[in-house]
């Protein structure tokens, strides 16, 4: 019957009429936001590694930074980064591409500023920062060289090295074995003996059963054979 | 509480009397005195009006409507006159000025003339004339005339537009909206609307007359340019029709104008449909301020829910729909008149 919409129309906005306001009353009451909501662009110094990935994927040219090379020539040292917000586009492929996430949004959408300059983030580099990874650099260094002793070490006596991780004679000579075998498993040990002694001891003997069992299934499938034949 | 205002009246005329003047002219001085306070009710009702319209139509929406300036946003409205009243008047250069000038006043004259007829109680109007409903309606029809003058004086296409839509619209709604109070007339046998109301004690006139009530509500609703009728001002293609080049307290005035145009037919449907000021244990008065505004309500519900009708529609919808079903509305309470005579119930 014709004007039954009307009687509908009338109907739904009578229902309406009663039910909540569903405005939001930002000022006095802050807007409840996504946990994912992409408001300003944070960046944390301390760990970026100045790999550039970020401004590579930037679309918009937002992401700038500047580098330098540390004293040794060795590794980038970072010393500003840039975000000139005005231009994102909260795309969020710098912080998909961050390899150590220093980059993230936070909640903050209030971002209107009086002039464009405002708008621009600059990071500087903290004081500080230069002396806490120089020591760590440098402590980096001397492992580097202790290992490659210890590998040198293990090449030329591994009896007389593994003496200190392991005890019984049969075990010595059996991972001594093993190394002079295998590059990598003396490499490993190497490393793991200078920086963590406990674990290396651990390792070892793992290594120890692990040759153990492959060298007794060895035997038992020979006699095996021997007896099949 | 009841005879409050009568009683007012009475010890008003007995005062000017006591001062030494004629009879005849203390009852001039009394009519000033009603108009003065009818201008002024007008005027702070349609304050509360334009908030309840704001609100009402936010709750429609979900929103909240008006609610930073005093409690509910109450002295929204206060505002908003003060603005009008401070704004720049700006008359086009090219206007017709005379006509440009006159016809906002013409406007909210032409609605304030409409109290004259309305009870506003047991023996409360302002003057009781016998033609009462003939009176309402030929005046609210003149209000054409007012939208006409203001389109015109503007001497602006959309204005223009605006005034012929409005002049079409009104003219071809007066029609039925005459056909559909004539039932009741009959009914009655008189055009005062004192005796409409009295003879609404027992039964109101929308159980016998239902069909009436709900075409004279559609034509009415045409009749103020209200949505989903809106077409004269229709900002969306006549960027506010023949109010486009009003600024100021000059468009506060057509504003104010509807509003007041919009209570007087509110109040007139609650006279002859709804039994008017007739009601238990309240006083008069009061009931028909409370039928009004249910009416009023409706009004705005009708306005926020519907879009707008498209002109030929609309048009064609007084011709074809409601002219004929008026029509018969009136035949058919002739034939039930007749049927009640010849059985003697009436």
């Amino acid at each position: 019957m014709n004007g039954q919409g009307l009687i509908k129309g009338l109907g739904i906005t009578f229902k309406h009429f009663f039910q909540k306001e569903i405005t939001e009353q930002y000022p006095d009451v802050m807007p409840r936001l996504a946990p994912r909501f992409r408001g300003c662009l944070r960046f944390q110094f301390e760990k970026c590694i100045a790999c550039g990935i970020c401004v590579n994927n930037c679309p918009n040219d937002v992401l700038s930074f500047e580098t330098d090379k540390n004293e040794k020539g060795k590794k980038k040292k970072l010393l500003n980064y840039t975000i000139d917000f005005q231009y994102c586009m909260f795309c969020n492929l710098c912080v998909e591409g961050c390899p150590t996430s220093c980059l993230h949004f936070d909640h903050e959408f209030e971002l209107s500023r009086f002039s464009r300059e405002d708008i621009k983030m600059i990071y500087q580099r903290p004081e500080g920062l230069d002396e806490a990874e120089e020591g760590s650099a440098e402590q980096e260094d001397k492992e580097q060289k202790q290992i490659a002793a210890m590998l040198k070490a293990l090449e030329k006596s591994p009896q007389k090295v593994l003496s200190k991780l392991l005890k019984a004679e049969e075990d010595i000579n059996i991972l001594a074995e093993l190394i002079q075998s295998d590059q990598k498993t003396a490499a490993k040990m190497a490393e793991l003996m200078v920086k963590d002694k406990e674990k290396a001891v651990k390792v070892a003997s793992g290594f120890v059963n692990k040759e153990k069992k492959n060298r007794a299934r060895e035997e038992s499938d020979q006699e095996g054979g021997n007896t099949d034949a | 509480m009841e005879p409050l205002f009568i009683n007012l009246a009475a010890a008003f005329t007995g005062w000017i009397v006591s001062l030494g003047l004629d009879p005849a002219w203390a009852d001039a001085i009394l009519l000033l005195v009603k108009w003065i306070i009818v201008i002024t009710i007008i005027t702070l009702n349609i304050i509360i009006l334009i908030w309840l319209e704001r609100k009402v139509s936010a709750f429609f929406q979900e929103r909240l409507g008006p609610n930073r300036l005093g409690p509910f946003g109450i002295f929204q409205t206060i505002a908003d006159a003060i603005k009008l009243l401070t704004k720049e008047d700006i008359v086009p250069s090219v206007a017709d000025k005379l006509i440009f000038k006159t016809a906002p006043m013409l406007f909210i004259v032409i609605a304030v003339m409409l109290y004259t007829v309305i009870p506003m109680g047991e023996g409360m109007e302002v003057v009781n004339l016998n033609i009462g409903l003939l009176f309402f309606i030929s005046i609210g029809s003149l209000a054409t005339i007012a939208l006409l003058m203001a389109g015109w004086g503007s001497n602006n296409k959309w204005s223009l537009m605006g005034a012929v839509r409005s002049v079409a619209q009104m003219v071809s709604y007066e029609i039925p909206l005459a056909f559909s109070l004539l039932g009741v007339v009959m009914i009655t046998g008189s055009l005062n609307l004192q005796d409409i109301v009295a003879a609404q004690d027992k039964l109101w006139f929308i159980i016998l007359q239902p069909i009436a009530f709900i075409t004279y509500f559609i034509a009415a609703t045409a009749e103020l340019n209200r949505g989903p009728f809106d077409m004269p001002e229709a900002e969306q293609e006549l960027t506010g029709g023949a109010y486009t080049e009003y600024t100021g307290m000059r468009w506060a005035l057509f504003f104010l104008a509807e509003y007041t145009n919009l209570v007087a037919v509110s109040a007139l449907m609650a006279t002859v449909f709804l039994g008017g000021w007739q009601g238990p244990w309240l006083p008069s008065w009061l009931w028909i301020i409370i039928k009004t505004y249910g009416i009023i309500l409706v009004f705005f519900w009708v306005k926020w829910t519907f879009p707008r009708i498209r002109m030929d529609h609309l048009m064609s919808f007084s011709w074809k729909v409601l002219v004929p079903v008026s029509l018969g509305n009136i035949l058919l309470t002739g034939a039930g008149i007749y049927f009640c005579q010849w059985m003697g119930w009436c």
